[in-house]
């Protein structure tokens, strides 16, 4: 047949045969590998989604102040299927943080950040972060009224930083107030540099998942504990495991299909759940709306801002928090990772959890 | 062991539960709100009993006062320095007579005081006939609506008749654009751009506002026709816009389900290699 | 074996749905690229007949490419593509000479776009127009 002769021609010249059976065919996984484990490939392909479609609305977004709400508006209403693009861009920036919340979730309870995953934990933690910044700054490109109050309040919140807050304010601005010079440095920090951080930083983290082994998921109410170190380095195999390829990477195909219904779900029935009505205004700097709040996923920051009497007091509690969060491998050393048998941090994470919801509700209402 | 014990069972149902959470959270709105320094007027003039106090309770339920117009608007006077707030030197105009009631209220609404004074209420005014507070209120002043037309307010001085035919003919009218601006509204908060539209309804809405003061049966009739004729244009563009928003409506159904189904084979090619 | 025939099945259903699915999310990406007609332009211009001077060469847009009307010493009116046959470059006007030059490899053409000397194959193409109290009509 044609394929085999093309396989076999590709598999004389880089040894096909070979990496297919190392990477895919026998690459083995746990027995026992549960549907949570598919959550980064989802990610993957979120990320691929909003590269496309960021990449398709460059073809007609213009990024100077006076010409970015009408080229959104002519993507919108003139281009076709401009609509199907831009909403897919903007709800895809939701969905990759809310499929991140729950990637970091099932890590967090099943111990995967955990010795010897250390590394993994921090590369994925900085991956939050940029995928954090990726949101604040694409929030801007539209230039709407939304898009400007929000970005003057975000980049404000660097002013309670002693000494150095307000010089930090005006260098992210690029002036001292949101305006022209604010959307050059974020559209191509948007663009081109955080995208290719991302990019640069999840392979990293494939790297170290693949070099350390998947880890095995904690089962029932057994103890479930990781190797104990040996003072060299081994990798976690799992001999009788379940093979990525066809089996696993099926898994994650079903998973990925599940979000995308999920997604386009969004997309064509709910988009307008994610935009207000200031999101169709063009921003004017000469009058800010009644009641401009970020999007849900920074409601618990903006909330705790409003709680504490003093913004560096309010600041200082979110770095701590977040600084806990990204030590949290070296904090927590116990070897144990099922959740049942881990009460102290179970209480910690869910009471963890539940604090951020209730922030993030009340932030809502606020 | 059975399947509802496993941590499996527990994993898939804690999945499951976060979505349907996350799913719930509601959708944000935003809420108005706006204050304004009170006048001296007000400041004095509130603690005063009976006739002289009693326009400030009013005056507070007013949709001037919403707007931060207070008494100095209509009145004249400082609003800021009690010696000079009823210095008629320094602009203060006190109460206006029966006959200067138009000229008082037209400072600010002149299109309306123009309708009204081409009108046969107008040409009335001083001989018996009403004057602007006479359907408006002096301070109790609420927005205009078609409300305002009601027999009680028009048997003061003649049958209802004429009154009612005027009425009925710009009820209609009246929620056509009401529906026509909620639609437009709608379609803004989706991207479309509704600048033409809105446009549109704008200069409708401000002809058929010049309606409200004329009381000639006719010709009110006629003007409502052609600005019925102009809504429905505009009801048509709207109509346009809604079935292509219906249509991908069903686009996006078939997208769903084509995405569920490619789900459900990928799983059962899966379960096929267990 | 009834797992073989039942992965075949499968797989032929995946493929097929696959497919379809590429195509649904080709199809509006493949309409957004695309170039939109339309705003090609009107299918007629008018020109005052004192815009343009014996001896001169107006360049205007037309129909979404480049055009001239030349109004040559002895008073004659001449519409043309202003798109050089050679290899589409705009061609140029020489008043001292009353002739067009394609600056890039050096064709020239007669005020009525005859080629009279280098490598274009073909005259300029010409555009119907018309005059008619004062007004010149291109199209």
């Amino acid at each position: 047949m044609l394929i085999k002769q093309m396989y076999d021609w590709i598999d004389l010249r880089l040894g096909a045969r070979e990496i297919v059976k190392k990477q895919l065919t026998g690459y083995l996984l746990p027995a026992r590998i549960n549907e949570w484990y598919s959550l980064g490939s989802v990610l993957m392909v979120i990320f691929g989604l909003q590269v496309v479609t960021g990449m398709l609305l460059m073809v007609y977004y213009v990024p100077d102040p006076e010409k970015a709400f009408k080229s959104i508006t002519f993507i919108m209403n003139e281009v076709p299927y401009g609509w199907l693009i831009r909403l897919c861009h903007a709800v895809g920036s939701n969905m990759m943080v809310a499929v991140l919340f729950l990637h970091m979730f099932s890590v967090l309870m099943m111990g995967s950040y955990k010795s010897p995953r250390e590394l993994n934990w921090l590369t994925g933690f900085i991956l939050f972060c940029l995928v954090q910044g990726i949101s604040l700054t694409g929030y801007l490109a539209p230039w709407s009224q939304l898009s400007f109050w929000a970005t003057t309040v975000a980049t404000n919140s660097a002013a309670a930083i002693p000494v150095v807050g307000p010089y930090l304010v005006e260098f992210m601005r690029g002036g001292k107030l949101v305006g022209p010079p604010t959307l050059g440095r974020f559209f191509a920090i948007h663009v081109v540099v955080l995208p290719a951080v991302i990019a640069a930083l999840v392979a990293l983290h494939l790297f170290l998942l693949k070099r350390t082994g998947i880890s095995r998921p904690p089962e029932g109410t057994k103890e479930c504990r990781n190797p104990t170190p040996t003072g060299s380095y081994s990798y976690e195999s799992h001999p009788g495991g379940v093979p990525f390829f066809p089996n696993y990477a099926l898994q994650d195909l079903t998973s990925i299909c599940i979000y995308i219904a999920a997604f386009l779900a969004v997309v064509f029935f709910a988009p307008n759940f994610l935009f207000t009505p200031d999101a169709f205004v063009p921003a004017n700097a000469f009058l800010t709306p009644a009641h401009i709040k970020p999007e849900w996923y920074f409601l618990a920051n903006y909330q705790t801002l409003k709680i504490f009497p003093s913004e560096l007091l309010g600041l200082s509690v979110q770095v701590a928090a977040m600084t806990l969060l990204a030590l949290l491998p070296f904090i927590d050393r116990s070897p144990e990772r099922n959740p049942l048998k881990r009460p102290l941090f179970l209480t910690l994470a869910v009471g963890g959890i539940l604090l951020w919801l209730g922030l993030t509700i009340w932030g809502h209402y606020s | 062991m059975t399947y509802r014990h496993t941590t499996r069972y527990h994993l898939r149902a804690a999945f499951g539960a976060l979505v349907l959470a996350a799913l719930a959270l509601p959708h944000p709105a935003p809420a108005a709100g706006a204050g304004h320094p009170e006048t001296v007027c007000i400041e004095c003039h509130s603690s005063l009993p009976d006739r002289l106090g009693a326009p400030v309770k009013l005056w507070r339920s007013s949709v001037h006062a919403e707007n931060g117009i207070s008494c100095n608007a209509c009145h004249g006077g400082d609003p800021n320095d009690a010696d000079d707030a009823m210095n008629r030197s320094k602009g203060f105009l006190g109460a206006p007579k029966e006959t200067e009631v138009p000229a008082f209220c037209g400072r600010c609404h002149p299109g309306v005081m123009k309708d009204y004074l081409a009108s046969a209420h107008g040409l009335a005014l001083g001989k018996g006939g009403p004057n602007c507070v006479t359907c408006h209120g002096n301070h109790q002043v609420l927005k205009a609506s078609i409300e305002l037309i009601n027999e009680k307010n028009c048997t003061r001085c003649h049958s209802f008749e004429r009154a009612r035919a005027i009425r009925d003919a710009m009820q209609q009218t009246e929620s056509s654009i009401v529906g026509i601006d909620a639609r437009i509204k709608g379609f803004q908060a989706e991207g479309v751009d509704t600048e033409r539209l809105g446009k549109g309804l704008f200069a409708v809405r401000n002809r058929f506002h010049t309606l409200f003061h004329e009381v000639n049966v006719a010709q009110v009739k006629a003007e409502s026709a052609q600005i019925d004729a102009e809504l429905a244009k505009l009801d048509r563009d709207l109509r346009v816009i809604e079935e292509a928003r219906a249509r991908r409506k069903v686009a996006g159904g078939f997208a769903v389900a084509g995405m569920l189904l490619l789900a459900l084979l990928c799983h059962l090619m899966k379960k096929s290699f267990d | 074996m009834a797992n073989e025939s039942r992965r075949k099945f499968l797989g032929a259903c995946l493929a097929g749905a696959t497919a379809v699915a590429v195509a649904g999310a080709g199809y509006p990406v493949l309409g957004y690229l695309a170039p939109r007609p339309g705003k090609v332009g009107a299918d007629k211009l008018e020109f005052a007949s004192g815009d343009i001077a014996a001896g001169e060469a107006k360049f205007f847009e037309y129909q979404g490419t480049s055009a001239v009307l030349v109004k040559t010493n002895a008073g004659a009116l001449v519409a043309l593509s202003a798109v050089c046959t050679h290899m589409g470059c705009i061609v140029q006007w020489e008043k001292d000479k009353q002739a067009f030059l394609c600056p890039c490899h050096a064709g020239h053409y007669s005020p009525d776009g005859a080629v009279t000397a280098g490598p274009p194959p073909k005259p300029l193409a010409k555009i119907p127009f018309s005059v008619a109290g004062g007004k010149i009509t291109v199209g």
